[in-house]
């Protein structure tokens, strides 16, 4: 007995010095490990962002799984909310019918007056109608969330259109109040669209009626937006809509984006600082609108003749001294 | 059978987790699923979530590919530090655990900002949703935990 305590002792003091060697060997093997995972990871991400397959394979799988989700669960929610209404709605549906025929009757003998004004009406909309740019082809999307995850680091949304259904990473996106940002990636039938506000977005303005060229940044949520390399001296107040210049080649040209805050002599630089505020309530987004381009370049030509030279007369053609 | 409950499970969770994160910006609602696997070292289905979890996180996240594989990582090693340092598994371990998240999640983001090319860190927008994953670790895990020993009594 006594021997096999001793045994035993032995065998736990040889295995407390086997643990007492073993654990720098531990130690390093863990600081190892640590360090063949740092260097697997820094090969991946710089792998990655040169070749973005990693990118696109996660935008392919998890924003198309994301989108299919959400458009499912939206499509309970508003099941069962029509459902619920529906119930409430029936509760009360006798007294209401009372009420909407008596209704029904005003407002018909108000529509046989205002049938004059209708046409009135439509004749002026007639004569504003813009012409139609067909390079452009708006289709309607639905918001299905707004950033998300923790690695929703850029000020964004989710819509349910994708690359096979009209949202192509760079499409514009807009309501019918103004520009809303541009997809920045998608997956077949769900897209992320990049909003104006984000720091990381550049579009090229001017202003409507002073044609004051510019940058607008997005300075990040709740924040003013800003003009960048306006001229000094050039006419902007507050109140004027800055629209789309399309220099940029990535918006269409005269969509209202924002409307100016303020504009002041920067500090710092030779430029105007203008502070503008978005003309459509990006928080509480619900349908957009995305500008699809059909791939048809409008002729950037005027439709007249040329204007006559006015100037000084031309080398070929000038007089000799007398 | 055994096999289906747990994939509905986790195929409800997932949605859930999903349906969440549309409503509340910035949240990680599957790191509780993490927990629960690592509580029941349940390594099998820990094989085929964990590239899901990042899979979703990376595709409806606007940065580049990474930010969820040093998260989840992350997550991991936290985890089994604090079951190497106290041993115990109950709500007060993980009310502990949610802080470290917390502060896993502020780190992580502010390491990162550089890398994934973000103009401007937002500190106290960070700061914020890191909170906000701190406040729903501990209430998520209550809640799952109860829910999962009714769904699968035996594997609890």
């Amino acid at each position: 007995m006594r021997h096999e305590k001793g045994e035993t002792r032995q065998e736990g003091g040889t295995s407390a010095a086997r643990r007492t060697t073993e654990q720098p060997v531990t130690f390093r093997r863990l600081l190892l490990i640590a360090g063949t995972l740092l260097i697997l990871f820094l090969g991946m991400f710089t792998w990655n962002q040169r070749t973005r397959a990693l990118d696109d394979f996660a935008g392919m799988l998890g924003l198309e799984v994301t989108g299919t989700v959400l458009s499912f669960v939206h499509a309970v929610e508003s099941g069962i909310s029509e459902t619920w209404d529906h119930y409430f709605d029936l509760v009360g549906v006798r007294e209401e019918n009372q009420r909407l025929k008596a209704r029904l009757e005003e407002l018909e003998a108000r529509m046989m007056a205002a049938g004059e004004d209708l046409a009135e009406l439509r004749r002026l909309r007639k004569l504003l109608e813009l012409p139609v740019d067909e390079a452009w082809k708006p289709v309607g999307a639905r918001v299905l969330a707004g950033r998300m995850g923790p690695n929703g680091l850029l000020d964004s949304i989710t819509i349910n259109r994708g690359y096979s259904t009209g949202g192509r990473p760079g499409t514009p996106v807009v309501t019918q109040l103004g520009l809303v940002g541009r997809v920045l990636r998608a997956s077949p039938h769900s897209a992320t669209v990049l909003l104006l506000t984000d720091p990381g977005s550049r579009i090229a303005v001017f202003s409507q009626e002073g044609r004051v060229s510019g940058i607008l940044s997005g300075q990040g949520v709740h924040q003013h937006l800003e003009v960048r390399f306006a001229q000094l001296g050039t006419p902007v107040s507050p109140g004027e809509v800055l629209v789309t210049s399309g220099l940029d080649g990535k918006y269409p040209k005269g969509i209202p984006v924002a409307r100016v805050i303020s504009a002041e002599p920067s500090n710092y630089n030779q430029f105007l600082t203008i502070k503008a505020q978005p003309l459509v309530d990006l928080r509480n987004l619900e349908e957009v609108l995305l500008l699809e381009s059909t791939g048809i370049v409008r002729p950037n030509l005027p439709s007249g003749p040329p204007p006559e030279f006015v100037g000084p007369p031309l080398p070929a053609t000038a007089q000799p001294l007398p | 059978m055994n096999m289906l409950r747990h994939v509905c499970w986790w195929a409800v969770f997932i949605v859930a987790g999903i349906a969440l994160q549309s409503v509340v910006p910035g949240l990680d609602a599957f790191a509780v699923g993490l927990i629960l696997l690592l509580e029941d070292r349940d390594y099998r289905n820990l094989a085929w979530l964990l590239p899901v979890f990042i899979i979703l996180q990376e595709g409806m996240g606007t940065g580049l590919f990474g930010s969820s594989v040093v998260w989840y990582t992350a997550l991991v090693l936290l985890y089994k530090l604090g079951r190497w340092l106290f041993e115990v598994n109950n709500f007060f371990f993980v009310l502990l655990l949610s802080t470290w998240f917390g502060a896993a999640y502020f780190g992580i983001a502010w390491l990162m900002a550089p890398l994934q090319d973000v103009p401007g860190f937002d500190a106290q927008g960070t700061l914020d949703k890191s909170l906000i994953q701190a406040l729903y670790v501990p209430v998520a895990w209550w809640l799952l935990a109860g829910l999962r020993r009714w769904v699968l009594p035996r594997e609890a």
